[in-house]
């Protein structure tokens, strides 16, 4: 069963004919060529393909693309770009919080999903925030302290003061590392 | 990709819904709740479907305190994020919200749904327990009549249930009450993202020293959740002691039948039934000296 659907990704609108057992994870990958979003396990149990819908982490993988109708989708694609990455993203970096990177977009997704709902989690929360994305590389200790820095550092976004890591630290991106 | 086409249908009312359904009552139709356990039986071909009807837009998303009635009414299509972050479900079904706290993970949760899964019928459902119990009852609706029945009676095995052609489960109705206190507890190789080994929950009334009531349900241990009917017995009108709570845990684990396979043996299932029946009676005891309840056991973390 063909079906029409509209529905916005990253902000820009897409109307598109659909089957009505087409996955929303297949739909974005191969009809919208978004490829940033990645197939694991296909049955909801990695979080490879987590993207969020109105704001909200689910597995594109279990999401019938039919059922996306109206919805405003969030993949990895709309959280920054290479020249203008979003907090998250950097902190991943300078965490070294990405070893394959293919768990990277569902976890970085639902971080965000995390911060945005709690700005100032603890580490058990943050834990339980990620629980449902799978790192096989096992970077999780990594990948915690990557979304604590960016959770400071949006936190101090949001009071208006410009966030600059301390000379020498982790953060610090100044002096090509020469300060560490 | 899904193997197989279907024709997809959401209705925008439950009685919309309810008249697709009797119309398709004889072909092969499935409602579709949070699909996060629907869908991969599709992928794997293991259900065969021509007609799927999505129930998100029917207004099943209700979770109604009712103190005239001493019920609270919890729709099918309450989310398991929408039921354990709600704050009078933590407050006074706080059992119910452990176990919505330990479904899956974030993503599971925000898209699977209690009555989805009670209606996926498999035997280490973490929705049930709880549910056993606190002595809800089930809302099954077809065009033109409902039924209210026990929850001890919805499952028939693995994956069936009493539910027919054209019906559906709409609501859940929980009793409330003040003097019975109730904790769930589950056991699983990692704290998120899996089946429960064994899933357990107890509830007790007390008259002073005096155990005046006891509930224990299990998961994961038979062919369907269950009612662990001797142990409950066993508690029935007795005087607290040191050791009651393991000696009806003892008995409760002569009441399962648990099986083998690749999350674990049915010696680690039993053995494991023994202790979390006893923990979730001493967390139930223990919420009969509290007013204010925590909600234990947060989600998994990794």
């Amino acid at each position: 069963m063909r079906k029409n659907i509209s529905l916005k990704v990253n902000g820009q609108q897409y109307s598109l004919e659909v089957d009505a057992k087409d996955l929303l994870l297949h739909v974005i990958r191969e009809r919208i060529g978004l490829t940033g979003t990645k197939e694991g396990c296909g049955t909801g149990e990695c979080g490879a393909c987590t993207v969020l819908i109105d704001g909200i982490p689910i597995n594109s993988c279990l999401y019938l693309a039919v059922k996306a109708e109206g919805k405003e989708v969030l993949t990895i694609e709309g959280l920054g770009a290479a020249a203008n990455l979003h907090p998250l993203q950097q902190a991943f970096i300078d965490n070294a919080a990405v070893q394959c990177g293919y768990c990277a977009p569902g976890m970085l997704l639902s971080a965000k999903a995390l911060l945005d709902k709690n700005p100032d989690p603890s580490e058990r929360e943050i834990r339980e925030g990620i629980a449902g994305n799978i790192c096989r590389c096992t970077g999780y200790v990594k990948i915690v302290k990557a979304v604590q820095q960016a959770a400071a550092e949006l936190q101090q976004l949001e009071r208006g003061v410009p966030s600059e890591p301390a000379f020498g630290s982790p953060g610090c991106r100044e002096h090509e590392g020469s300060c560490r | 990709m899904l193997l197989n086409t279907f024709e997809y249908l959401k209705p925008t009312s439950l009685g919309e819904a309810l008249s697709v359904l009797d119309e398709l009552k004889e072909k092969k139709t499935q409602v579709l709740a949070g699909g996060t356990d629907l869908i991969p039986w599709l992928r794997g071909r293991v259900k065969d479907v021509d007609y799927l009807i999505d129930l998100a837009d029917t207004g099943l998303d209700h979770i109604l305190f009712d103190d005239d009635q001493g019920q609270a009414r919890i729709g099918a299509m309450v989310t398991f994020t929408a039921l354990c972050e709600h704050p009078e479900v933590r407050r006074r079904l706080p059992s119910v919200a452990e176990a919505a706290l330990q479904v899956g993970a974030v993503q599971t949760r925000n898209q699977a749904t209690i009555g989805g899964n009670l209606c996926s019928a498999v035997p280490s459902l973490d929705g049930a327990p709880s549910l056993l119990v606190l002595g809800a009852t089930l809302r099954l609706q077809t065009q033109g009549s409902e039924r209210l029945i026990p929850i001890e009676q919805f499952f028939l095995g693995p994956r069936r249930t009493v539910l027919q052609p054209g019906e559906v489960l709409t609501e859940i109705v929980v009793p409330l009450r003040e003097d019975f206190t109730a904790s769930f507890l589950r056991m699983g190789r990692r704290k998120a993202l899996t089946l429960s080994i064994v899933n357990v929950a107890a509830g007790l009334a007390m008259d002073g020293q005096q155990v005046s009531q006891a509930r224990i349900a299990l998961g994961a241990v038979a062919p369907t959740p269950i009612r662990a009917y001797k142990a409950e017995q066993l508690l029935q009108g007795r005087k607290m002691a040191p050791e009651l709570f393991a000696e009806a845990a003892a008995v409760a684990a002569t009441e399962i039948s648990p099986i083998s396979d690749l999350r674990a043996s049915a010696d680690y299932r039993r053995k494991i039934s023994v202790v979390l029946v006893r923990r979730a009676l001493e967390i139930a005891l223990a919420r009969q000296k509290k007013t204010q309840t925590e909600v234990r056991a947060a989600g998994g973390g990794v």
